[in-house]
């Protein structure tokens, strides 16, 4: 099973206000998915994250794909189909800019 | 998704010193006083900004070796958890000076050269054989492995000179090689008739540099100057519309005075008396930076969402008000 490590280029932090603001609005049954909660930066380049996003990075050190999408099951109400897509599509995402690599 | 509203700059560009050992004539640092900050304020200050956010953070000057304690600050800022990066004109960076930045934690260190010509540049920076030691450190530095970069001020004698600056970059082992836009500040101001490019000039260049840009895989060509975007090659990895300055960066003066960038002269804060944080939410100059408002030929301009009137600190040097139009815009 590959394991995601992070690019030890790339700086992030998460933004508190706005984790904030999607944490009320989940709170209220809102969608919070337009909500750029943590910021990932690296040699010039930039990435906003939403809320999963953010999850999905904070866990992108040493665990599988697999380990990652059974983690956020727990946490988030969502369907499993749904979850694989949306961490499967992310996760090429960040591999492409080189800012993951699997081992 | 919506950017988010930042909490802290991701960066800060430091000047450590206002000291130099070249006399370079477009510098926009030689009209700064040469108050500096004490080791123990500016460790005090660097933990500071590290608590509020700020990831990175790239020192210069003056020239920043010149400052005896430019390894233990160094030290205490990566420790900090900052990436550390610097800006230097590279003459005293031997192997030895080389493998001790090494040890102090910086990540990349940019070298400042002005042409792939030794003569040229050594005229320009005022010092006999500065070319070669540049370049030297260049290789020093690779070889500790610390990544290195060129920064390469655009003007009168190296805007035709792309390929070669390519080729020196490459022959020298450097990840990045930065373009900067003239910026008529300091010397520069002094010095602009002589040194800046006509619009059509910059035109000429930009649309060169930016196919040279896609067409060169081993090495990052960076273009910071957001108006290309009129040319309808935007740099695709361009962290936000129109100038950084004050949306993602901020300039930290030697004697700690907080401005937008180091080109823009107005004083938002000091970083040994104001809490950072609470500057970047609350300066009213860095909200006109953020919301600048569309002044002349930019009102009508169909580009301007993604230009933002181009760099505020030329506009501003230039004309008074970093809302009119760059000067360096040849759109008509």
């Amino acid at each position: 099973m590959k394991r995601i490590v992070r690019n030890p280029d790339v700086l992030w932090r998460e933004e508190d206000d706005a984790m904030e603001e999607a944490a009320r609005l989940l709170e209220q049954g809102e969608d919070a998915a337009e909500i750029g909660t943590a910021i990932l930066f690296a040699d010039g380049t930039m990435v906003t994250l939403n809320l999963l996003g953010t999850e999905i990075w904070k866990r992108c050190e040493g665990r599988s794909e697999e380990e990652i999408i059974a983690e956020l099951l727990d946490e988030f109400d969502v369907e499993l189909d749904i979850l694989k897509n949306d961490v499967s599509a992310f996760l090429d995402e960040l591999a492409g800019k080189r800012y993951i690599s699997y081992v | 998704m919506s950017e988010p509203v930042l909490k802290a700059p991701i960066t800060i560009n430091w000047a450590l010193n206002n000291s130099c050992n070249f006399s370079c004539r477009h510098c926009y640092s030689r009209v700064d006083n040469g108050d500096e900050l004490d080791g123990a304020t500016l460790k005090e200050c660097l933990t500071r900004c590290a608590k509020a956010g700020v990831m990175a953070v790239n020192f210069g000057g003056g020239e920043p070796l010149l400052r005896s304690d430019i390894l233990e600050i160094a030290r205490h800022a990566a420790d900090a958890g900052f990436r550390v990066s610097m800006n230097s004109n590279g003459y005293l960076i031997d192997p030895r000076k080389a493998a001790e930045l090494k040890a102090a934690g910086f990540a990349k260190i940019g070298i400042s050269i002005d042409s792939h010509i030794p003569e040229v540049h050594d005229k320009f920076r005022g010092v006999a054989g500065s070319h070669i030691k540049a370049l030297a450190a260049l290789d020093n530095l690779s070889n500790t492995g610390i990544k290195t970069s060129i920064s390469t001020v655009i003007c009168t004698f190296n805007f035709d000179t792309i390929d070669d600056l390519i080729l020196m970059a490459k022959a020298h082992g450097a990840s990045q090689l930065n373009f900067h836009n003239f910026k008529c500040s300091g010397l520069g101001m002094a010095n602009k008739d002589e040194l800046d490019l006509a619009p059509e000039q910059w035109k000429n260049f930009y649309r060169e540099a930016m196919q040279r840009k896609v067409a060169t895989k081993d090495l990052d060509i960076s273009l910071d100057d957001p108006i290309i975007a009129s040319l309808g090659m935007r740099d695709e990895t361009a962290m936000v519309k129109g100038s950084v300055c004050g949306k993602l960066s901020l300039n930290i003066k030697s004697n700690g005075d907080i401005t937008p960038c180091g080109f823009i002269p107005a004083v938002i804060g000091n970083i040994v008396k104001d809490d950072l944080k609470e500057v970047w939410r609350n300066s009213q100059v860095l909200d006109k930076l953020r919301n600048k408002t569309p002044q002349g030929k930019c009102a009508s301009c169909s580009d301007y969402a993604d230009c933002l009137g181009g760099c505020s600190a030329r506009a501003l040097a230039m004309t008074g008000d970093f809302n009119n139009p760059d000067p360096h815009c040849w759109v008509e």
